[in-house]
């Protein structure tokens, strides 16, 4: 039986005005020229119509390096959080009944109430001192901030993982190394799209920690470039709006091609009880 | 065999991360040459800098200069690798590093002795640390009411002079339909900026004030000798005054929608900086705009002009490359550079005998800044620890400046309390 629930429907088409009216904004203002940009008519469509604002948002914010060092630290954000968060939580939900796995999870769990700008000083000081105040030293802060959330997502997912997978693995004479690679790694397919996402997301969009952590100027992320049409004093705005839209674009397509990972439960009837 | 695996790959990551600093910490290579780093994140000027740059290294060979234009100032200080040569608001924020001695003196360069006194001693008003010139002024920003002259020639208002002439424009133009002044609430620092610093400026002046508000610390109160309930009682009721001749909607404009709507000739005064100017031209490049020194009081000669040293040069201690950073700091103090920087960006020069500044727009400005009848906004000596700029807009609503006053000094007895227990 196939209906169509109206009320939610509608419900849910204003909800995407919520996303769709900035986005439109956004691809309009990126188009205007810098006078009708600022004629308080954030609407209108752009009347001549200007893509030069692209053009000086790519060599104001020298697009390709600054978009080229920001998916580098994504990428190290993303494989780190990936690959560390997967162990732990491997680790800590096959050995719950051990205390100091327990524990292990309590303590990475707290991670979750320290926000960046509390240890933000420390932090540069230490990223200095290991000669990490580079992308490299960003991408691994991003994997550590993304570590208590990530495990948090994995040991839920891995308790409905069935334990007799691994035994009959165990009984084929596998090791705990090749359970986890050959059997665990691949059955977290949907949460690792997950966590991924979360991971690229909070490490693409990231404004405060690279301004931070970063020493040299010319090593800086896009969104921290892009804060350059920006001041107490006055805004570029159609400028500003394209360069956005030039960085929000790999967001979106990673989102795209990776939404059906997210939603989908692969697992279901993996066992027959 | 798991764990052995797992050493290696920790193995890995740190040897990443050795390399990953190799490029970091050697940049000054190439053939012995030097590699300053210049601080400036004025984020309008960080072309015309870069430009300057340019010519400096033209000029200098062996000598390259890359542009620092971080926005928060703290970190390179904290990893204690700050930029060899810093471009910066003198303001409560650089106080903190002259105060604890982290810039070097400069008072030994010849540029030194060409900038003007009564400028360099604006500087000591935030911070000083002994025997030394820790900031070198480079371009000063002068503020006061703008105002649209084709509005007052219209109505042919005067430019007010005194404080009831000034009540008598705004009361002429409410009678003939038009909004006085627009303000823009919603953006806090516009409140404390105009309102607030233009009230006070030309009756107390600051710099005195906050320097004895300071000698009397947690002493501050209704019988202390200055406080803020006493002191700047009369600027209140000025800026009580003022705030009736606001625009209806003051209380959710921002700063973007006072630019809008006074470029579009929407009201006749606005209470902005220089800064504003470039904002409006985008909305009408043809407006005719002037500035004058909102008068306070009934006597023409009380009437000052806010003045601010937007850029300062100053040279860290820390630079391993002092000489090199000196000749940069030469080379943008030279009289032709500094002028014309100044020209350009509607500053005035912060050097002896130096042109006025052409633009028709701050011409009303010129004479205040020649006799050095100026004063640093009493809003910039508040620490953002107290929120002014919300304590305003509160005292606007409700119309009690004088309990905001009485606010003021309760929190400067606090932060004077703890911080004379740091």
């Amino acid at each position: 039986m196939h209906r169509t629930n109206w009320p939610l429907t509608i419900l849910l088409g204003l909800a995407t005005l919520t996303v769709f009216v900035p986005l439109y904004v956004t691809l309009s203002m990126a188009f205007k020229t810098s006078a009708q940009s600022a004629d308080g008519n954030a609407f209108s469509l752009p009347a001549p119509f200007n893509p030069a604002s692209f053009a000086e948002a790519w060599s104001l914010t020298r697009f390709p390096v600054s978009f080229g060092i920001s998916l580098a630290v994504a990428a190290i954000a993303v494989l780190l959080t990936l690959f560390l968060s997967s162990l732990a939580a491997y680790a800590i939900a096959r050995n719950w009944d051990r205390r100091f796995f327990r524990w292990s999870m309590i303590y990475l769990l707290a991670a979750l109430f320290l926000p960046f700008p509390v240890v933000a000083l420390p932090q540069i000081q230490l990223t200095a001192l290991t000669g990490l105040d580079n992308p490299l030293g960003v991408g691994i802060l991003h994997a550590m901030f993304q570590l208590s959330f990530s495990v948090l997502l994995y040991t839920a997912y891995l308790r409905s993982i069935p334990i007799e997978l691994e035994e009959s693995a165990r009984i084929d004479g596998a090791s705990t190394w090749q359970i986890f690679w050959r059997i665990i790694l691949p059955l977290l397919g949907p949460m690792n799209a997950t966590v991924g996402i979360f991971a690229f997301l909070a490490s693409w969009n990231d404004f405060m920690m690279p301004s931070l952590i970063m020493s040299d100027p010319t090593l800086q992320t896009l969104p921290v470039v892009q804060n350059i049409f920006q001041s107490q004093f006055g805004t570029n705005y159609n400028v500003a709006f394209a360069s956005y839209l030039m960085a929000m674009a790999p967001s979106i397509i990673a989102y795209l091609f990776a939404q059906r990972w997210v939603i989908s439960g692969v697992t279901q009837g993996a066992v027959k009880s | 065999m798991s764990r052995r695996s797992f050493l290696a790959g920790s193995a890995a990551l740190v040897a990443l991360g050795v390399a990953g600093c190799a490029p970091s910490s050697s940049p000054s290579g190439g053939g012995g040459g030097v590699t300053l780093r210049f601080y400036e994140q004025k984020q309008e000027v960080i072309a015309y800098f870069d430009e300057l740059l340019r010519r400096f290294e033209k000029e200098r060979p062996g000598i390259t200069v890359v542009h620092d234009s971080t926005v928060a100032i703290a970190p390179q200080f904290v990893r204690n690798e700050p930029a060899d040569v810093g471009c910066f608001n003198d303001n409560l924020e650089l106080a903190r590093y002259i105060k604890r001695g982290v810039l070097g003196d400069l008072s030994d360069l010849p540029s030194a002795q060409t900038v003007r006194t009564d400028i360099g001693e604006l500087t000591d008003q935030y911070a000083t640390y002994p025997g030394r010139t820790s900031v070198l002024p480079y371009s000063l920003a002068a503020a006061g009411v703008i105002y649209n002259k084709r509005i007052f020639a219209e109505h042919e208002l005067p430019v007010p002079e005194t404080w009831s002439q000034f009540v008598d424009v705004c009361d002429e133009l409410v009678s003939a339909g038009i909004t006085p002044i627009y303000a823009t609430d919603r953006d806090t620092w516009t409140l404390w900026q105009g309102l607030f610093d233009y009230s006070v400026g030309s009756l107390v002046a600051p710099g005195e004030f906050f320097a004895r508000l300071k000698e009397l610390g947690t002493d501050v109160g209704p019988d202390s000798e200055v406080s803020f309930e006493k002191d700047f009682a009369v600027p209140m009721e000025r800026a009580k005054t003022i705030s009736s001749y606001f625009n209806k909607d003051h209380a959710v404009r921002a700063y973007a929608d006072g630019n809008l709507a006074f470029g579009k000739g929407e009201a006749a005064m606005y209470l902005q900086g220089p800064w504003a100017l470039s904002q409006i031209a985008l909305v009408d490049p043809d407006l005719e705009i002037g500035t004058f020194a909102l008068p306070v009081s009934e006597n023409p000669e009380d009437r000052q002009a806010r003045v601010n040293i937007d850029l300062g040069l100053w040279i860290p201690t820390a630079s391993t490359h002092q000489d090199e950073a000196r000749e940069l700091v030469e080379f943008l103090m030279r009289p032709d550079i500094l002028n014309a920087y100044n020209a350009d960006n509607l500053a005035y020069s912060t050097l002896k005998d130096a042109p006025p500044q052409q633009d028709e727009r701050l011409a009303g400005l010129q004479d205040y800044v020649d006799r050095a009848a100026f004063y640093q906004g009493a809003g910039t000596f508040v620490p953002t620890s107290i929120p002014l700029g919300n304590y305003l807009q509160s005292a606007i609503r409700s119309g009690n400046f004088q309990g905001m006053l009485r606010q003021l000094d309760a929190d400067w007895r606090r932060l004077a309390g703890r911080e004379a227990t740091v």
